[in-house]
């Protein structure tokens, strides 16, 4: 196999007659061939290309070719685009069109795949997975490696390797054998036989002919594995039937227990086609309710005040003395279970609005030594806005958001919990599975409500492999011999739509992760309001930028408008919707004022102090009690204030048993004088002291009796306070000056705060100024780099003195050779300053190292490329 | 959307009372939510499993409950509540208590998984007989009730289609000869006959005992009455000889005393427990005879033995009677299980708005301990302090110079300390009926007291309920059983009856001030206030001033 024969996707074509205009011969030379708007949606579908900016065409190429952006690539393909690519692996390389659809449609006409499938080609041809004209399309070859079948990474295809790779390392004693038994004419030469028995197990009619002999048993088992996995395990002497099959080659060993099926006898026996059950159109979506859009945006409206209810109850409950943050970061379990009782929500709810409020900067950790949570100033300013904008701020952070509150509790890849407020909640894939979901919403039309099994369904088909898991695995070099080959299609890339039950996921793999995503985003999204009754709200549709009343297209980005004003847009649409903050309550006999709304903030304050509050919801009902009244006595105010701050806001006539209470416990209010410094009790009324000093129960405050109206305590003045109180009085602090003490603690806040950066996975997506100036610079160093020059390149062509190319050159050099497996002349100078030139296979680029195999010294070295002067390729017929 | 209902998000409802659909509203939101509180502005319900499960027996789905609160919600309904709401009802019925020709009592369910739920509950096993098929079970007859209730607690309510016994035939018609039921009667007997078996509530004073009689004239069998006492027990006697056909000796009295049983008998809650060796051997009443109805009178009070009993009763219509179903036990869901659900409910200022009590005004009178009570009360044990403060002089006063005031009126003295009781008595010179009164001497002096020959009668809380005092206008609590907020709505109910003339009833609870007892009468003032008593505060002073 010469060099030539490879594909060179990434070759600079420098000094070689271009590819005539139908047929690119590179990759490089395919993209050259695109106008800016094509290199415009590479980029943009793939911006890690653009990290740093390609110098030109053939570094933009070299790069797209990279694994790690390939695996990148092929991991946000949909499904079928998917099975396109997987189809390709198995095919030809390079195939013509109606080859790829002959293995969908297996020559039989289906309409959807002929329909779907040049959008597909298009969509790969976009995003460099595929180039090459209709007549010859190539998988680039990164993606070659990682979708053909090979024992470790079985395709999802279910096919297994070809004729030609299976019997790579049998004896041609044992391939005469099987041309014999398939009733060939023999031939001495392995590679003829090969083509011989691959020729036969490709022509439909002389294979027919062969598999009618076959006996049922041998067809039963064919039968097994026609649609994968294509291996099988055998005993040391197999039945018959298999053996019949093993003999005319049908089956190829694999190891001396494991036989496989030849892709070429598998695809006959599938009628041609590369996958059982091509998915070429995506699943649509059921509506499972549809309610008239007004209804649907008041429940969302109902929500969304809810949720701004139960923000602002939680951090104000978080004012004075919120829970202490763990050593590692976070909540423990119990504070989570106090703030999820205090909110009267379940758990993972009452995470929700934590990792909520923390991800808009409404609450931080105050950085004290003893560290606790507490609202942080953002909280005090968000307080200030109207609701509907309140609300704005809360929906965009979780928009944008890349904590995920339901991981929580699980356990990391140490085995700690996640808690709540603590790290390791991003998850990088949330905003965009979030988006995703809101937009697949927005596609129905407003008021409808999708069946949410359809919604999943929908999303698994346009992201069928999901996480970074086949990035993660060790690369495995094609076609190298395997140690034991999986019985189970469990690989990476063996995410077929069937379920298999072996293959179900860990709950924790990064499998199901996307689908989680999914399934929170709904949740959160009724949970605030964003969606009502299961239905996009109109304000939530102004918020993500789509259309207001139309179902936006499924693939909507966002209608052009700035995020600051799709905010305001939201706000506007959603404050009309919101309760009307009331100005009165009413009051009544028994005790109890109930506000018929949301109060305006400062009479909310008031009675909040006044009164304990009974019950919240789109009311709030407030119970008068002794203690509750001593409590607003406490922070200064006279009965008289009260007083007339009820007859200021009550709509009913203040009720007598009311205004008696505030009396009564006014009366009693202050009329014991307890002093700071010392600890003592006052009283005009002698009585009452000596009742006190009387009671046994104010023995542990150790009173004693300094004058008629004087007791004097020897516990600080905080414990005799509450002695006294438990005792049934109400004792007034007193300053030392004798002024009555106002306790009022002063609300807790951290210092200043910024809001939790998101934590994208990758560069965010470019913006078209970016994208127009990339395209530029790119185009710029392309020509640069491929101006045709009067005079040739001196240094490579100087025999004898050692090539000298540019670092970058070198490494785009070295990198495509690499992937091209050719060889490379270098120019290399050692550590002792000896200059050498040799003659080197690449292997491994990485670190920078370059790996490969040295024809100069005959065996695998590594360099380090800093110390190659330069670089340059061997003519093709060198080696 | 101006509604007049507010969702909150604990399930309560606030109706608001003087908006123009407040009517409308409550008619529909009245068969699934529970009237807990009733003020004059807001009126509050809850929303109970238990409400929903009986709406959805009473034929309303979950469709028409989630209608009646989003078209009368003003602010939007928190989907989340209408989802439970929804859920909550879905789990009636998927499980039904039939009769089968062959197996008797059988439970059935068209939902298998739940069946398989309940029977591996250890409270259902040994109430359940043999598996029948994969849907059905039988279930031992007697343990018709306790399966019930324990469905019940497990969220999985029963229908009951079993049906009941109609007893012996006994006839009984309403003597309706210049009187006829009232509306509100009349609806509360349709509405117990409707629903099988259930509970009544009815203000004291609006004619609970012709429920009963309304109820056993459309029953036409023999009837167990049970009350709380002789004294009630003849009461009930009287009124059954003078408002229905019934004559004197079909009724029989089966008490401490007497042992009769006739067609309709009357036994005591007291007798019915009595216990000796360790059994109750006048439980045997319950058979004694084929009952077609079974009353229970005051049926908040109803004693642990016969919640025992009663379950086992499930095949005989059973009408439960209560002013106040509030119990500070918390039992009542127990008698809802056991007796049936509410089937019938009016606000006191309802009734009190159609003329059929009379109009009351409640005050609180605080008075001020002297100084030596106040160092005498500090240094009382805990146990005796609600007693020294509830029997301080001051109160005595107090209650001299109201007695005073409403001279010429007929006025109880209700207290709990029988030393208290014996100190008024002598200084207003009244009678004085406690527990060691004999019941002879009882009825004596109640019927001195409705014929005016005497104004003033100092009772214990022997009479608390049941005691028929017509022309009681003028009612003064001096001490209570602690903070019982039935018992003070009881006591209240003694003068609620309606005038002849139609004057205003007056209802006084003296209360010692900055004490435990003024936060035990706060306590017993909740369920009133929660009705619509609006209590008035006077103090001590301004009474005994000249």
């Amino acid at each position: 196999m010469g060099i030539g024969e490879l594909d060179r996707e990434a070759h600079v074509p420098e000094g070689r007659p271009r590819g005539t205009a139908g047929s690119p011969r590179t990759l490089a030379e395919a993209l050259r061939a695109r106008g800016d708007d094509g290199l415009a949606a590479l980029l943009r579908a793939r911006p890690d290309l653009l990290g740093p900016v390609p110098n030109d065409l053939t570094q933009l190429a070299t790069r797209a070719g990279t694994r790690a952006s390939v695996v990148r690539a092929l991991e946000r393909l949909d499904r079928f685009s998917l099975q396109v690519a997987q189809a390709l692996a198995v095919a030809p390389d390079p195939a013509p069109y109606p080859v790829l659809l002959g293995l969908f449609t297996g020559g039989r006409p289906g309409s959807a795949v002929e329909e779907a499938l040049p959008r597909a080609v298009a969509l790969l041809r976009e995003q460099a997975l595929v180039w090459g004209g209709d007549d010859r399309l190539r998988l680039v070859r990164t993606a070659r490696e990682l979708l053909s079948p090979s024992p470790q990474h079985p395709s999802p295809t279910g096919l297994g390797p070809t004729v030609a790779e299976a019997t790579a390392g049998m004896s041609p004693g044992r391939l005469q054998e099987i041309v014999a038994a398939a009733g060939l004419p023999s031939t001495h030469d392995p590679v003829s036989a090969v083509a011989a028995l691959t020729s036969l197990f490709t022509d439909r009619e002389r294979m027919a002919a062969l598999l009618d002999t076959a006996p049922p048993e041998a067809l039963a088992v064919l039968d097994r594995l026609v649609w994968g996995p294509p291996y099988g395990e055998v005993t040391a002497k197999p039945a018959p039937p298999v053996g019949w099959l093993r003999d005319r080659g049908l089956l190829l060993p694999v190891s001396p227990r494991t036989m496989v099926l030849p892709r070429e006898v598998a695809l006959h026996l599938r009628g041609g086609r590369a996958h059982r059950a091509p998915e070429p159109r995506a699943p649509e979506l059921s509506v499972a309710r549809e309610y008239r859009p007004a209804v649907a945006d008041g429940a969302a409206a109902g929500q969304a005040y809810a949720a701004l209810a139960t923000v602002e109850e939680l951090l104000k409950s978080w004012e004075h003395g919120g829970p202490p943050v763990l050593r590692a970061g976070g909540l423990s379990v119990r504070d989570l279970k106090r703030t999820a009782a205090a909110l009267d929500v379940p758990e993972p709810v009452a995470a929700f609005w934590l990792e909520l409020a923390y991800g808009a900067g409404l609450l931080a950790s105050d950085g004290e030594a003893d560290e606790r949570y507490a609202p942080t100033p953002a909280y005090d300013d968000w307080l200030d806005l109207p609701p509907a904008e309140r609300w704005v701020r809360l929906a965009a952070a979780w928009l944008a958001a890349t904590r995920t509150p339901g991981l929580a509790g699980g356990q990391d890849a140490k085995g700690r919990t996640l808690s709540v407020l603590g790290p390791d909640l991003d998850r990088a894939a949330a905003p965009e599975v979030r988006r995703r979901v809101l937009g697949l919403l927005a596609a129905l039309p407003p008021g409808a409500a999708p069946d949410p099994e359809t919604l999943l369904a929908r999303l698994r088909w346009e992201r069928p492999t999901r996480g970074g898991s086949a990035a993660d695995r060790a690369p495995a070099a094609p076609g190298a011999p395997a140690a034991a080959p999986p019985e189970t299609a469990a690989g990476a890339w063996a995410s077929d739509s069937r379920p298999a039950p072996a293959s179900s996921p860990a709950p924790s793999s990064p499998v199901d992760l996307r689908e989680r995503l999914a399934r929170w985003a709904l949740q959160d999204a009724e949970l605030l309001g964003i969606t009502g009754r299961g239905a996009l709200s109109t304000a939530a549709r102004a918020l993500l930028n789509l259309p207001l009343d139309a179902p936006a297209e499924p693939s909507a980005e966002g209608g052009g408008v700035e995020p600051e004003v799709a905010e305001e847009r939201a706000a506007e649409l959603l404050e009309p919707l919101l309760p009307e903050a009331v100005d009165h309550v009413l009051l009544q006999a028994d005790l109890t004022a109930v506000a018929p709304g949301p109060l305006l903030r400062p009479l909310a304050d008031a009675l909040a102090v006044l009164a304990d509050v009974e019950s919240k919801g789109g009311a709030t009902v407030y119970r008068f009690t002794p203690g509750s009244v001593r409590r607003a006595l406490d922070t200064g105010q006279a009965a008289s204030d009260l007083h007339a701050f009820l007859a200021a806001h009550s709509r009913t006539p203040v009720p007598q048993p009311l205004a008696y209470l505030i009396d009564d416990v006014a009366r009693r209010h202050g009329h014991l004088r307890i002093g700071a410094a010392s600890a003592y009790v006052r009283c005009d009324d002698d009585a009452l002291l000596g009742e006190i000093l009387a009671d046994r129960r104010s023995a542990p405050l150790r009173l004693r009796r300094l004058a008629p109206t004087v007791l004097a305590a020897q516990t600080d003045p905080s414990s005799l306070l509450d002695g006294l109180r438990a005792m049934g009085y109400a004792p007034a602090a007193e300053s030392a000056e004798g002024d009555v003490l106002v306790a009022r603690a002063a609300a807790h806040r951290t210092p200043v705060r910024t809001p939790p950066a998101p934590v994208p996975d990758g560069p965010p997506p470019p913006d078209a100024t970016l994208l127009a100036a990339a395209v530029r610079a790119i185009r710029a160093g392309d020509r640069a780099a491929t101006a045709v020059r009067k005079e040739p390149a001196p240094a490579a062509a100087t025999p004898g003195g050692l090539p000298r190319t540019s670092p970058a050159e070198t490494l785009a050099t070295v990198q495509a050779a690499a992937m091209t497996g050719s060889a490379v002349w270098i120019g290399y100078v050692n550590a002792e300053g000896a200059a050498s030139q040799r003659v080197i296979a690449p292997v491994r680029v990485e670190g920078g190292f370059v790996t490969g195999y040295d024809h100069t010294a005959d065996e695998v070295r590594t360099y380090p490329l800093h110390r190659i002067t330069g670089v340059a390729e061997l003519a093709d017929d060198e080696v | 959307m101006n509604g007049p209902l507010i969702v909150q998000s604990d399930k309560t409802l606030l109706l608001e009372v003087d908006h123009e659909l407040a009517e409308a509203c409550r008619r529909a939101i009245a068969p699934f939510a529970e009237l807990e509180r009733a003020p004059e502005h807001i009126h509050t319900y809850r929303v109970t499993p238990l409400g929903l499960w009986n709406a959805r027996a009473a034929g309303h789905d979950a469709e028409q409950v989630v209608d009646a609160l989003v078209e009368y919600s003003r602010y939007p309904v928190p989907h989340a509540l209408l989802v439970d709401i929804a859920e909550t009802m879905g789990r009636y019925g998927r499980l039904t208590l039939s009769k089968h020709p062959a197996h008797g009592l059988v439970l059935t369910t068209t939902d298998r998984p739940v069946l398989e739920e309940i029977l591996r509950s250890k409270r259902v096993q040994p109430l359940v007989g043999a598996r029948i098929d994969a849907d059905t079970v039988a279930v031992h007859p007697s343990e018709r009730g306790q399966i019930k209730q324990t469905l019940l607690k497990l969220g999985w309510p029963a229908e009951d289609l079993a049906g009941y016994v109609d007893g012996e035939a006994h006839p009984i018609e309403l003597a309706e000869d210049g009187w006829s039921l009232r509306p509100y009667q009349q609806h509360a007997v349709e509405g117990f006959w409707h629903g099988g078996s259930g509970v009544v509530v009815l203000p004291c004073g609006a004619g609970k005992t012709l429920v009963g009689a309304g109820a056993m004239a459309r029953a036409k069998a023999t009837t167990l009455i049970l009350v709380t006492n002789t004294v009630s027990a003849r009461q009930w006697k009287n009124e059954l000889v003078r408002r229905t056909s019934l004559t004197e000796d079909e009724i029989g009295e089966y008490s401490g005393t007497k042992k009769e049983i006739r067609p309709v008998t009357i036994a005591t809650y007291q007798v019915l427990t009595t216990r000796r060796k360790g059994v109750y051997p006048h439980l045997e009443l319950f058979d004694s005879r084929d009952w077609g109805l079974i009353v229970y009178d005051e049926v908040h009070l109803l004693p642990a033995p016969v919640f025992k009993f009663t379950a086992d009763l499930q095949a005989r219509r059973r009408l439960g009677l209560t002013a106040t179903l509030v119990r500070e036990d918390g039992k009542e869901a127990d008698v809802f299980s056991l007796i049936g659900p509410k089937r019938f409910d009016a606000p006191w200022k309802e009734i009190e708005a159609q003329g059929y009590i009379a109009p009351a005004d409640c005050v609180e009178v605080r008075v001020n301990l002297t100084d030596s009570e106040r160092l005498a009360y500090a240094t009382a044990e805990a146990e005796e302090k609600y007693r020294f403060c509830a029997t301080t002089a001051t109160k005595r006063r107090v209650t001299e110079a109201l007695v005073e005031k409403f001279a010429g009126q007929q006025i109880l003295v209700i207290g709990q300390y029988i030393d208290q009781l014996d100190e008024l008595g002598a200084h207003l010179d009244a009678p004085v009926i406690k527990g060691e009164t004999s019941n002879k001497e009882r009825e004596r002096l109640f019927d001195a007291f409705r014929n005016g020959e005497i104004n003033v009668l100092v009772v214990s809380k022997v009479a608390n309920f049941s005691i028929d005092l017509p022309e009681a206008t003028v009612a003064i609590q001096v001490s209570g059983t602690f903070g019982s907020r039935q018992e003070e709505a009881q006591r209240l109910g003694r003068v609620l009856r309606p005038k002849a003339d139609g004057h205003q009833a007056h209802f006084y609870s003296v209360v010692a001030r900055d004490t435990i007892d003024q936060d035990f009468a706060a306590h017993r003032q909740r369920f009133l206030a929660e009705q619509g008593y609006a209590y008035r505060i006077v103090d001590a002073d301004e009474l005994l001033a000249p």
